[in-house]
């Protein structure tokens, strides 16, 4: 598992990293994120659903890229971004975290990925990203 | 004895009222220049002295005539008792006499009339021991200096005509003050007391003999008799409230048993489906639950039935993918409900008070484990193609996966949960303790989470579900629904038997053969998964 190298440039290079990003739109940054690598996850270092996703691809094998929210410092706007992005309501109770993509596309909260792994359209997806050998 | 007239004598010689001693006296004066006057014949010129003049005749005539009659009396009762001679005998006789005529002006001490009462009545049946009693009082009375006790006797003497409810409550007094304890307590001791009053107040007279310093001469009126009996009352009634209080709590408990035996046998038979596990546990969302829940096991019945009926009948594929159409929807219609009630109670679909013993059982995360769900189902649905045997091995296979991702997240959140409950249990107040209140609003958070595993679980049991019936033929998801339909009623038949066990036979399974020939391989089957470990 990789750790997003965005956070790390943020906290190195803030000046260099504030007027790269500074246009860049919250959802921007995700989309770019999210094609970084094939398999991407952001999350938030206390949430348990992230913990037991990651368990989920670590068991078949996947190494997704992944984005605590909670360590970067522009994560409340990436926040917001996802919910738009999966659709969940931001005020609602329920973390929008974790949210997957897979090749740059988006796959969707938990209960997605769970859908898609039980019908069994989830092991095509990552061999096509890249993420799985057979 | 004697100091305890004397004693007795002036207690009630001070409770009562201060003109009646000089009188008293003045009467020993009297009647002691009377008796030398009967003697000597001489008029009773000091005895005039003090009495008013227009009285003194009228008192004169009647001193004479009571004279008369209470010396015959007083003679009459001191002779049995005369023991001792001499002239002190003679001199109690005659003054008991004089004393007896005394006009009744003179009942000034109306508390002394016990034993003197007791005496004449000639009406009662007096023991002997009563007559030496008082006999033997007499006796000590004429070594007693003054005359008054004699006097106060002789009054009583004229009160006992008028006067007979005072024997009853002077005995009355005398146990109490002499028992006050037991005067409550032993109504049935005093009621023989007053029984005995009027024969020969025995009882008194043993306490007397006991030397008991009790006061005789204690002042009994109405108002306290009444009061006595009316405590006496009220006891004996609140003794009888008590005993049917106690009755009825004694019927209340028996039939409060009986009343939880019914329930719980109601309930092992599937009618209340275990609803209510404790009173306050049991939250209005999970009491509708329970009802709707109950509602769909009859709508699940009726399924099978079509089901079984279905498949028997040979339908066309598309009458019986109807069939099959609306179990699916029937399975999740339940999932619905559940999701409805995990908003608000999640704690009651986890704990699976909903649920059946045996189906608690194999409860994983408020259901069925769809992994141990397809090895069953596996053996069952044998004619398989390649292709949906690889279907269904593959969705086993990530089943399982998806399975063991929740539960590793589901025990991290115990694990974070447990370290926010138990942080600094210990130190009160340490620097780095966390305060109470902010501690209770994290655990609530991490808590909520619970619901959210919740329903990721159930959401993995409805793919299930779905897969299959896209991966099995109609025929084959008909045989897959009945089975798994079969196998959840079977589970909570046994769950019946077990709760009904102390009282019936066990029936074996063996007993409980579903109808239907080409479900006989499906069904006996089931019989041995329910006993291989899952």
């Amino acid at each position: 598992m990789q750790y997003g190298a965005a956070a790390e440039q943020a906290w190195y290079m803030p000046a260099a990293a504030m007027v790269a990003a500074g246009p860049e739109s919250a959802v921007a940054r995700v989309e770019r994120l999210a094609s970084e690598s094939a398999v991407v996850v952001f999350s938030v270092s206390s949430c348990c659903m992230c913990h037991a996703v990651k368990r989920l691809f670590c068991g078949m094998g996947v190494h997704p890229t992944v984005h605590e929210l909670d360590l970067d410092p522009r994560g409340r706007d990436l926040e917001r971004a996802l919910a738009r992005l999966v659709g969940a309501a931001y005020s609602s109770p329920a973390p929008v975290v974790p949210v997957v993509f897979i090749g740059g596309k988006l796959v969707g909260a938990m209960d997605r990925v769970m859908a898609a792994h039980i019908n069994g359209s989830l092991v095509p997806l990552l061999k096509e990203a890249g993420a799985l050998w057979l | 004895m004697v100091q305890g007239e004397e004693s007795s004598w002036r207690m009630a010689a001070s409770t009562h009222h201060e003109r009646a001693i000089p009188l008293n006296q003045a009467l020993a004066y009297g009647v002691q220049a009377h008796a030398s006057a009967s003697v000597a014949a001489t008029p009773p010129a000091s005895f005039l002295d003090f009495q008013p003049a227009a009285a003194a005749a009228a008192y004169f005539g009647e001193l004479e005539e009571a004279l008369i009659h209470g010396a015959a009396n007083a003679a009459g009762v001191v002779d049995p008792g005369m023991i001792r001679g001499g002239d002190v005998h003679t001199k109690s006789a005659a003054t008991a006499g004089y004393l007896a005529a005394r006009p009744p002006t003179l009942e000034i001490f109306p508390s002394w009339p016990t034993r003197q009462q007791q005496q004449l009545h000639s009406g009662n049946s007096q023991s002997v021991g009563s007559t030496t009693d008082s006999s033997s009082a007499q006796n000590t009375m004429p070594q007693m200096e003054l005359v008054s006790p004699a006097s106060i006797r002789a009054s009583s003497e004229q009160q006992q005509q008028p006067q007979p409810g005072q024997e009853v409550m002077m005995v009355t007094t005398d146990d109490y003050s002499y028992k006050p304890g037991l005067a409550a307590a032993s109504p049935s001791f005093q009621q023989h007391q007053l029984q005995q009053q009027p024969l020969h107040g025995g009882g008194d007279h043993d306490k007397r003999k006991l030397g008991s310093t009790r006061k005789e001469g204690k002042l009994v009126d109405a108002k306290t008799e009444r009061r006595l009996a009316q405590n006496r009352e009220a006891a004996r009634k609140s003794r009888l409230r008590k005993k049917a209080y106690v009755q009825n709590l004694e019927t209340s408990r028996v039939r409060l048993q009986q009343i939880e035996q019914e329930l719980q046998r109601a309930r092992s038979q599937g009618l209340l489906l275990g609803g209510c596990s404790a009173a306050g546990d049991t939250s209005s969302g999970a009491a509708v639950f329970d009802m709707e829940y109950a509602r769909w096991l009859d709508d699940d019945s009726k399924r099978l039935t079509e089901l079984r009926g279905g498949l028997q009948a040979h339908l066309l594929d598309t009458n019986l993918g109807l069939i099959v159409e609306e179990c699916m929807q029937h399975y999740d219609e339940l999932f619905q409900l559940k999701a409805s009630l995990a908003r608000s109670d999640v704690f009651h679909l986890l704990t699976g008070t909903w649920a059946t013993p045996a189906e608690r059982c194999f409860l994983w995360m408020g259901g069925f484990r769809p992994s141990d769900l397809l090895k069953i189902l596996i053996q069952q649905l044998d004619p398989l193609t390649e292709q949906q045997m690889l279907g269904i091995y593959n969705l086993q296979q990530s089943s399982e996966q998806a399975e063991e991702a929740l539960g590793q997240g589901l025990q991290q959140l115990h694990q974070s949960l447990a370290d926010t409950v138990a942080a600094g249990t210990l130190n009160n107040d340490g620097p780095g303790v966390p305060n109470y209140m902010s501690l209770m609003a994290i655990a609530l958070d991490k808590l909520a989470n619970l619901e959210s595993f919740y329903q990721q679980a159930d959401n993995l049991r409805q793919q299930t579900l779905h897969q299959l019936h896209r991966i099995l033929t109609t025929r084959q998801a008909a045989r897959c629904f009945l089975s798994i339909g079969e196998y959840y009623r079977r589970l909570r038949a046994l769950s019946n038997l077990w709760s009904s066990r102390p009282c019936e036979s066990f029936i074996g399974t063996e007993s409980v053969s579903p109808p239907g020939t080409e479900l006989q391989t499906m069904h006996h089957q089931p019989q041995q998964n329910q006993y291989s470990g899952f």
